[in-house]
């Protein structure tokens, strides 16, 4: 069967080389023989990679262990499922699951559109298949899935890493690569235009809804990755911008400002060739995160090692990829003129355009992050890395200022708006935004950036809720329906606009599940059967460690009681599970509590069998469930903005008039009904734990340094085992707490007590202090004003110099009409 | 047309002065050192209270948890080598003998004292890192 396998490989390459060769020769002939020819070759690879991906699957099926990536990803133990999904368990078999999806997303794409768009076809078979052939060119000569062991087979195999034996493993990668894989089609289009000159809007039209399909599976495999993260790993989080995870990232940016940018173009010709870079730079972004992740340039707990060899074929790709496009684009840049200008920067494509230069440079500052010990260990030596607070520190204003920028592009018209409309518009958004301060405020929040959040979130809610009450009105006016109907039949009438008003929601979602975060608690203790620990509302009951086995594992399990307010709410049931194959590695099985407005989250992080100890790690989380929530939102969002026009006019005339208003009545009743919770009365148990201690102590112990002068390290990890400081100190800081101190009457006072600031592990936050704090963000600040002074007195300037050379077009009433009707267009 | 050029290079100027002002003042707080155990131990006095991001193999049997308590002590080593380490918190799931690993703190006289939650480890089964040597 392997020797099948490699065959099936070699011939899909001979078949991609001949399916590219013959498209561009038929193309430059107009010869409608040999296209078709290329055509037919492209679909073959389909199915030659269609038939390798069976017998891959077919080995993993049977326990073929001569294969040699079977036996490494797979034993005779493991379930059925994922004997399966180990085809893309390691990279070899990753990377032909690749082109197995590249060839059908090709195929699928260029069977779509044969027609329509005759002209590129040619070329966009030929660069797809020149894509593929780069892939099956690296598993033929060096990372063959299909390669065996040349002696002894083993008996069995390794089985699959247990980290990955988790069914969100199992349709993370899928999804992720389906959306890397998609951003190949957009790219592909786009070259085919710019090679054949035919720049106009066409292949966009093409390529929007792929680029859209695309965009849903990458955002879905990025949240699948989180989830993962969240259940899996065990550590209360979801995102540590690890380079394997920012590599999935960077795409996403691009593509996300490709989707808004191709309206711009739609509607006003502008931005010709900042669309078509964009879709090169995200085929570019696949196809380096891919080179990260495999090659091992950047290290990270979960890259797939180091491989020099791989890392010089990627790099020659990626070098040829960025020539060749970029070439074109110069090539092209005449007929890439654009055909308007920016009249004003109170407009909507001002909104996106700004909307692009921040999530470029996210993408471009999270690059350079990812990148930053590889880069400065070229240039000096020395490898330094920067860490999660880093990034944190740049992403946090970015993330909120795209919030706002999400909230105020859809209030802006296109062309300009007039100071009547702005105040319009802005009216009630603004308002949400300010109830929502006042009220964070009075609840005296800690956390101003999530109190900013919070308004933000209200504020782009109130905007999107806005669009959908306006538009619903008017057309409730027209039509005479009730107002859920009159709300359906809106968003049929325009699917892209209100599905990306949807997105929002979804978006505004997220970013409540972030600003919850900030909100986070945590406590690590060890209980004997029978004690408790108090963890915010929570009380939590050790009653048992208990054993069991199956075929593949052993698994310790601890039962934990939760009560609250004096009665039992939940039982869980945190476990580690023991492998055989991999008996030193066990996987931390998390239980987590969920709820909309907190998850309740335990970790077993050692259970000690002799003494019945276990040793739990509690997060409570705040609000993160909204960011799933919202993920799901962003799906629904899409799918609706996706939908085919006439399916949907379809089922909408077939409506009855109040169907609609009932199918949501009977729905809310259902989901209201479902919300039961059984209540049980607690036991009485034995409280020995009072590790509860206050927040602001905890966060002191974090910040005043233990003194005994060795550690130089905070209270909360002096790492010597019998510290004389340590626990002292410690006490001294409970009592001041108990006292009810404020933090600062709390630093003065040790800074009394040992005689200046040694004491603090970080510099005050005063005077000179404050400065240097506040120094980056004076720094932003300021740059922020003088950039968009500047943008201001180059837009007047551009007008002014417009408004002289066209005054014969200044005709108000044009203006007027032309207004309106790109306001139909919408 | 000159005098738009002028502005654009100005705007140009104070967006790249801006960024790259404010990378200095951010990266100066959040960078660690990466280093091998091997490196830091030649010159150990130089790195004694720097930020280190550690890379090494823990000892086979060195590890030692204190009864009851979830702190660590163990040794890593990279090339012959040496540091011992402290640790208190939850050890990831790779972490264990002979694993490869990357501590985040600090070296101090007594030791490398490795910051809560500063633990990455690999699992030399996992993924492709078979051929991998440190």
């Amino acid at each position: 069967m392997a020797s099948l396998g490699t065959f099936l490989l070699l011939a899909a390459f001979v078949v991609c080389s001949y399916a590219a060769g013959v498209s561009i020769t038929g193309a430059r002939r107009r010869s409608r023989r040999l296209i078709e020819s290329g055509i037919g070759a492209f679909y073959l690879v389909t199915a030659l990679m269609t038939v390798a991906s069976a017998v891959i699957v077919n080995a993993f099926l049977t326990d073929d262990f001569t294969i040699r990536y079977v036996a490494h990803y797979s034993d005779s133990v493991q379930p059925l499922f994922y004997k399966i999904t180990s085809y893309w368990g390691g990279l070899d078999g990753s990377i032909m699951f690749w082109v197995f999806l590249l060839s059908v997303f090709g195929s699928t794409a260029v069977y779509v559109n044969r027609e329509r768009h005759r002209e590129l076809i040619p070329y966009v078979v030929a660069v797809i298949s020149i894509v593929q052939m780069f892939f099956l060119f690296l598993m033929v000569v060096h990372n063959n899935p299909f390669a065996t062991f040349i002696t002894n087979a083993p008996a069995d195999g390794n089985g699959l890493n247990p980290a990955l034996q988790s069914y969100w493993m199992v349709i993370h990668p899928p999804s992720l690569y389906t959306g890397f894989v998609g951003m190949t089609i957009p790219f592909a289009f786009g070259m085919a235009a710019l090679i054949t000159g035919h720049l106009d809007d066409a292949w966009l039209r093409a390529v929007r809804r792929w680029t859209m399909v695309a965009w849903l599976f990458l955002t879905f495999g990025l949240m699948l990755g989180m989830i993962w993260a969240y259940e899996e790993l065990g550590w209360g989080g979801y995102w540590a911008w690890d380079p394997v995870e920012n590599a999935a990232l960077l795409p996403w940016f691009t593509a996300t400002a490709f989707l808004h940018s191709v309206m711009v173009q739609e509607r006003r010709s502008m931005l010709r060739v900042w669309n078509v870079t964009l879709v090169i730079v995200t085929f570019f972004l696949t196809i380096f995160g891919t080179f990260m992740t495999r090659s091992g340039v950047v290290s990270s707990v979960h890259a797939f090692g180091e491989d020099s060899k791989l890392a010089w074929m990627f790099t020659v790709f990626m070098v040829a990829i960025i020539i060749v496009s970029f070439g074109f684009v110069i090539y092209r840049l005449p007929l890439l003129r654009a055909r308007n200008t920016l009249d004003s920067w109170a407009s909507r494509e001002a909104a996106f355009l700004v909307n692009n230069w921040i999530l470029l440079f996210c993408a471009f500052f999270v690059l350079f992050a990812t990148m930053f010990p590889t880069l400065s260990e070229a240039v000096t030596g020395e490898r330094i890395t920067v860490g999660p607070p880093f990034f944190n520190k740049w992403m946090l204003p970015i993330g909120l200022t795209l919030l706002f920028l999400t909230g105020i592009g859809p209030l802006l018209a296109w062309r300009k708006s007039s100071v009547r409309n702005l105040a319009q518009s802005f009216l009630w958004p603004v308002a949400a935004c300010i109830v929502t301060l006042v009220t964070v405020a009075s609840f005296g929040i800690r956390l101003w950036v999530s109190g900013i959040c919070f308004a933000l979130c209200a504020f782009v809610a109130g905007t999107v809720i806005q669009e959908f009450v306006r538009g619903a009105n008017v057309r409730r006016g027209v039509t005479g329906t009730d107002i859920v109907t009159a709300l359906i039949g809106l968003v049929g009438r325009n699917k892209r606009r209100y599905g990306g008003y949807i997105v929002h929601l979804g978006v505004v979602l997220i970013f409540l599940g972030f600003a919850g975060e900030g909100f986070n608690r945590e406590e690590q203790v060890g209980l004997k059967p029978g004690q408790e620990v108090t963890v915010g509302r929570y009380t939590l009951r050790h009653d048992a460690l208990k054993v069991a086995e199956d075929d593949q594992k052993q698994m310790v399990t601890a039962y934990i009681s939760v009560f609250e307010g004096g009665k039992q709410i939940d039982t869980l049931y945190p476990s580690k599970w023991f492998y055989r194959k991999h008996e030193g590695q066990p996987t931390t099985e998390t239980a987590i509590r969920r709820r909309p407005s907190e998850d309740l989250y335990v970790v077993l992080a050692k259970p000690e069998i002799e003494s019945q100890t276990a040793f739990l790690e509690i997060h409570v989380n705040p609000l993160v469930n909204w960011v799933w929530f919202g993920f799901g939102v962003i799906a629904i969002g899409t799918g609706i903005a996706l939908l085919p026009e006439r399916a949907f006019s379809f089922a909408l005339a077939r409506l009855p008039a109040d169907a609609a208003t009932t199918t949501a009545a009977l729905l809310l009743a259902v989901l209201l009904s479902a919300t039961t919770l059984a209540a049980q009365s607690g036991s009485g148990a034995e409280k020995v734990q009072v590790a509860n201690i206050k927040p602001l102590e905890r966060q002191m112990q974090g910040e005043i340094l233990c003194m005994c002068g060795g550690c130089k390290s905070p209270l909360n990890d002096c790492p010597m085992l019998y510290c004389h400081m340590r626990e002292p100190e410690k006490a001294i800081l409970h009592d001041l707490v108990e006292e009810g101190r404020t933090h600062d009457q709390i630093v003065a006072s040790f800074i009394q007590r040992y005689g200046g600031q040694d004491v603090l592990g970080a510099p005050l936050d005063q005077g000179f202090n404050r400065l240097a704090w506040l120094f980056p963000y004076l720094v932003g600040a300021g740059s922020a004003i003088s950039v968009g002074f500047v943008a201001v007195r180059l837009a007047r300037r551009n007008q002014s110099s417009a408004d002289a050379a066209d005054a014969r077009e200044a005709d108000a009433a044009l203006e007027q009409r032309l207004d309106d009707e790109l306001r139909d267009l919408d | 047309m000159t005098h738009r050029n002028i502005k654009i290079v100005a705007t140009v100027a104070v967006l790249v002065t801006a960024f790259v002002g404010l990378m200095y003042f951010t990266l100066r707080e959040g960078t660690e050192y990466y280093k091998h155990v091997d490196e830091v131990m030649a010159t150990r006095q130089q790195w004694e209270g720097k930020r280190l991001q550690l890379h090494g193999f823990v000892v086979p049997g060195s590890i030692y948890v204190k009864p009851s308590t979830l702190e660590y002590q163990f040794k890593v080593q990279n090339k012959g080598h040496v540091v011992d380490a402290s640790y208190k918190g939850v050890v990831p799931d790779t972490f264990k003998d002979d694993s490869e690993v990357v501590l985040k703190g600090q070296l101090t006289p007594m030791g490398f004292h490795t910051d809560s939650n500063g633990i990455m480890a690999k699992c030399p089964s996992k993924y492709e890192a078979a051929k991998k040597v440190g």
